[in-house]
């Protein structure tokens, strides 16, 4: 059994943290696992994609078309652009705060509608939980922590190999001290809202 | 970056999530390295970072030098005085260190020397796809290629010794999929490094002048001979899989995707995985392949793998096919490879549907994202260049060819700034402006950044002033190499073990170099930046501006520490919606609701730049408020 899953968002957000703590969680949960990241140019509030593999046995670094797990997008329109990874089986947890590209507020394009945005994700699957992760986090204390909220979400569909303990462990090991308790209580108002949102 | 402590741990048995990277400075602590240098480049470049937050702790000696052909004659000169040594570049860096690394396998090392140079197929943060592993071929030094973290630091440890037993430096080429990929690593016990050798004189092994070199070639071409003898039995090459129905011959990253696309595909197939690529097993090859009527080659970039093959599998499989990317084209020579990929090439090869329609599956998303807006990176919000670039293009009018060069600064190329007319390798800046000056027989800027101005810019600009070239330089200084991840560099005066080396100063190198007109602004100051732009651009010779002011990432990280606000810009009633602010200065933390321009407090770093550019004057600073 493997688990694949895809993290997207925009430089800033907080997607490589993410990821990383979904990997530690793994390692902790005795489980091979492959995060792969890309640094450099992607950082500079460009686009930026983690794909994240775990189970018994793990060789590629990145998620084959159509077969991720769970989608976790930071960000809508990010969400849509890696749906390539989706299939009927995939849950798509969407962070419902839009942040407008370049290009939109130039005025050379159009932020295209959520609605539009929720139609094309159909098109590859129907399971999709949306979160104002902005909001749950300054509710936890911090806008930025919104990662984390998502990350509480992805724990509450039951898709990770991983116990939810695992997950909180590998926050504390990663997030600066001053930082624990802003995360830790994120993560767990993302999973108490995606719960009531998928019953 | 891993908490230090934990790339420091002496624990062996244990398992922790590892970049490949960090797996790597692992590996070069374990095996007790006593000097690493490097340049910093995306994506080598936490090899390095990790071991300068240690390197007082582990004992050993680290730098960023200058540029990868001084990092590599650093790390040889140690290597030659008995101490182990390594360095780390990205895959163009080792263009720049060649001159040393070609020679350097003729002298050969005493101690284990370790080149890694990190190659960036699909060139996610590069200038080009260059394989690095023709170097291998072209040099005759031995080269590893690790397929995962784990392999990673298991294989600095062998590539040490191999360079040990041949006295040749090891090169170890990875990829993108490899340094930037997280996995959990075992860890090994920790050898104490060592510091101190000796350099033991031999003129005719040392010093290569050209009755020497002859000889050294000889003796370089018999230790390449050994190198092939320890190739057929490196615990790396070997049949990792058994079959009958095809094999697949694979190295590096690609291996992985063999392993999962063969498993999709249900393909009885047997796998040899070649981690030692140079020289490679012809004997161990040659026989995999005899066992086989058709045998794929699997690999990233260039047919390196697939050539030799084919040209082994000649003496010792004439029957056999060889396929990969000349016979049949089944895989790409571009980009990077992924499971889908070789999922289809199997498929195209046996004749057999694939798991899952990736036709529809492509149409579908093409469909889907149809209008969907792009997202490239931007400078951030406050970036001194921004403000740098609008200097620039007040003062030339856009009539002028801009020269640009490799850094954030590259950014500025996008709209609305579009500053950066060509663009070929670090340093290039210069010589390009050089020469397009005198062909057009005008005036050229070239855009610099402070870290490339060290690295390679110098040569460019002495010989812009020695032959009297018309060249103005802006030289962008942030005051940190940006791009990579905030390295310190000669002109911040900080080394790589985190203690003042000497400042050098770029406005005196740059007198010092023959420059006619050298000044220094602060483009946080657009008038003056932008005057004094004019003025270098009317001097009769070179001209030098420094735009210096430190990037603002460094400057907003320093606030939080220190508990400080930075302001905040803030539109007032007297906008009259122009939109100067968005479509001629374009900073990231404008935005526009129901028709009024906003500032994003949460972006906004409080540069104030913008409050200069808004010919309204409609743009005001304010204070932040404590939360």
């Amino acid at each position: 059994m493997k688990t694949e899953i895809v993290v997207s968002g925009v430089g800033g957000q907080g997607v490589l943290l993410l990821a990383e703590t979904l990997g530690t969680a793994a390692v902790l949960s005795g489980l091979d696992v492959r995060v792969s990241e890309i640094h450099g140019m992607a950082q500079r509030g460009g686009s930026v994609v983690c794909h994240i593999r775990m189970g018994e046995k793990i060789y590629s670094p990145t998620v084959m078309e159509g077969q991720a797990d769970a989608i976790v997008a930071l960000e809508p329109l990010e969400a849509l652009r890696v749906i390539r990874y989706a299939s009927e089986k995939t849950t798509v947890l969407m962070n419902t705060r839009p942040i407008a590209p370049a290009i939109v507020v130039m005025g050379a394009a159009k932020y295209p509608d959520m609605e539009v945005i929720l139609d094309a994700i159909r098109r590859f699957t129907t399971d999709i939980i949306e979160v104002d992760a902005v909001e749950i986090a300054e509710k936890a204390g911090s806008p930025i922590a919104a990662n984390m909220v998502m990350l509480g979400a992805l724990a509450s569909t039951g898709k990770l190999p991983t116990p939810k303990e695992n997950v909180e462990k590998a926050i504390e090991n990663l997030v600066p001290e001053r930082y624990k308790e802003i995360n830790i209580k994120a993560f767990q108002m993302g999973m108490e809202a995606a719960k009531k949102q998928s019953t | 970056m891993p908490k230090p402590q934990l790339i420091l741990r002496d624990a062996p048995g244990e398992t922790h999530l590892l970049l490949g990277n960090e797996a790597i400075a692992r590996g070069i602590i374990e095996a007790g390295v006593g000097v690493m240098a490097t340049y910093p480049g995306t994506p080598s470049s936490e090899i390095a970072d990790t071991l300068s937050a240690v390197a007082k702790d582990a004992g050993l000696y680290m730098e960023y030098s200058t540029n990868e052909i001084v990092a590599t004659e650093v790390a040889a000169g140690a290597a030659m005085s008995g101490v182990r040594s390594a360095v780390a570049m990205k895959h163009v860096g080792l263009n720049v260190a060649a001159d040393a690394f070609m020679t350097l396998a003729y002298t050969g090392v005493r101690a284990g020397m370790l080149v890694v140079s990190a190659d960036d197929p699909y060139a996610f943060s590069s200038q080009n796809e260059q394989d690095n592993r023709r170097y291998a071929l072209l040099s005759g030094v031995p080269m590893l290629e690790p397929s995962n973290p784990q392999e990673a630091k298991d294989m600095v440890l062998h590539g040490l010794e191999l360079s040990e037993s041949l006295e040749l430096p090891c090169l170890m080429r990875t990829t993108t999929r490899v340094n930037h990929v997280r996995g959990p690593v075992k860890f090994g016990a920790i050898r104490k490094p060592k510091l101190e050798g000796g350099f033991l004189k031999d003129v005719q092994r040392f010093v290569m002048v050209p009755a020497h070199a002859r000889v050294r070639h000889r003796v370089l071409l018999e230790k390449m001979r050994a190198a092939k003898d320890l190739s057929e039995s490196s615990p790396y090459n070997r049949v990792v899989r058994e079959g009958t129905e095809l094999g697949i011959i694979t190295s590096g990253a690609a291996y992985n995707y063999v392993m999962d696309a063969v498993e999709a595909m249900k393909v009885d197939a047997g796998v040899l995985k070649l981690g030692m690529t140079h020289p490679l097993p012809e004997r161990l090859i040659g026989e995999f392949a005899s066992q086989f009527d058709e045998v794929l080659v699997v690999e990233e970039l260039e047919p390196y793998l697939e050539t030799q093959t084919r040209s082994i599998a000649k003496e010792y499989a004439p029957k056999t096919k060889i396929y990969g990317k000349l016979n049949a084209e089944l895989l790409p020579r571009l980009e990077e490879l992924s499971t889908a990929l070789v999922v289809q090439a199997l498929s195209r090869l046996l004749g057999r549907e694939t798991p899952v329609n990736f036709e529809e599956i492509n149409q579908k998303y093409r469909e889907a994202t149809r209008r969907l807006p792009p997202r490239p990176p931007v400078m951030c919000p406050g970036c001194p260049h921004r403000a740098s670039f609008y200097a620039i293009k007040k003062a030339t009018g856009r009539k002028v060819v801009c020269t640009t060069d490799i850094g954030c600064y590259a950014l500025g190329i996008q709209p609305p700034l579009r500053v950066g007319d060509a663009l070929i390798c670090m340093g290039a800046s210069l010589g390009l402006a050089c020469g397009i000056s005198k062909a057009t027989n005008s005036r050229t800027v070239a855009v610099v950044g402070d870290s490339t101005f060290f690295h390679a810019a110098i040569p460019g600009l002495i010989n812009a002033a020695y032959n009297k070239h018309k060249i103005t330089v802006a030289v962008l200084d942030n005051e940190t190499t940006a791009m990579t991840g905030d390295q310190p560099h000669p002109g911040t005066g900080i080394t790589g073990m985190g203690v003042p080396g000497k400042r050098i100063l770029i406005e005196e190198v740059a007198k010092a170099c023959g420059a006619d007109y050298v000044k220094v602004v602060n483009p946080f100051n657009l008038k003056e930046a932008t005057e004094t732009f004019k003025e270098a651009l009317q001097v009769d010779g070179v001209s030098v501006v420094v735009f210096r002011q430190p990037c603002r990432l460094l400057v907003v990280r320093k606030a939080r520490k220190e508990g400080k606000k930075l302001p905040v810009a803030v539109v007032t009633d007297d906008c009259t919606n122009c939109k100067t602010c968005i479509e001629d200065f374009g900073c990231p933390a404008f935005y526009i609701k129901d028709g009024a321009i906003l500032i994003d407090p949460l972006l906004c770093t409080g540069c104030m730049v913008c409050v200069q550019v808004c010919p309204y004057g409609a743009i005001k600073a304010e204070r932040r408020e404590a939360e």
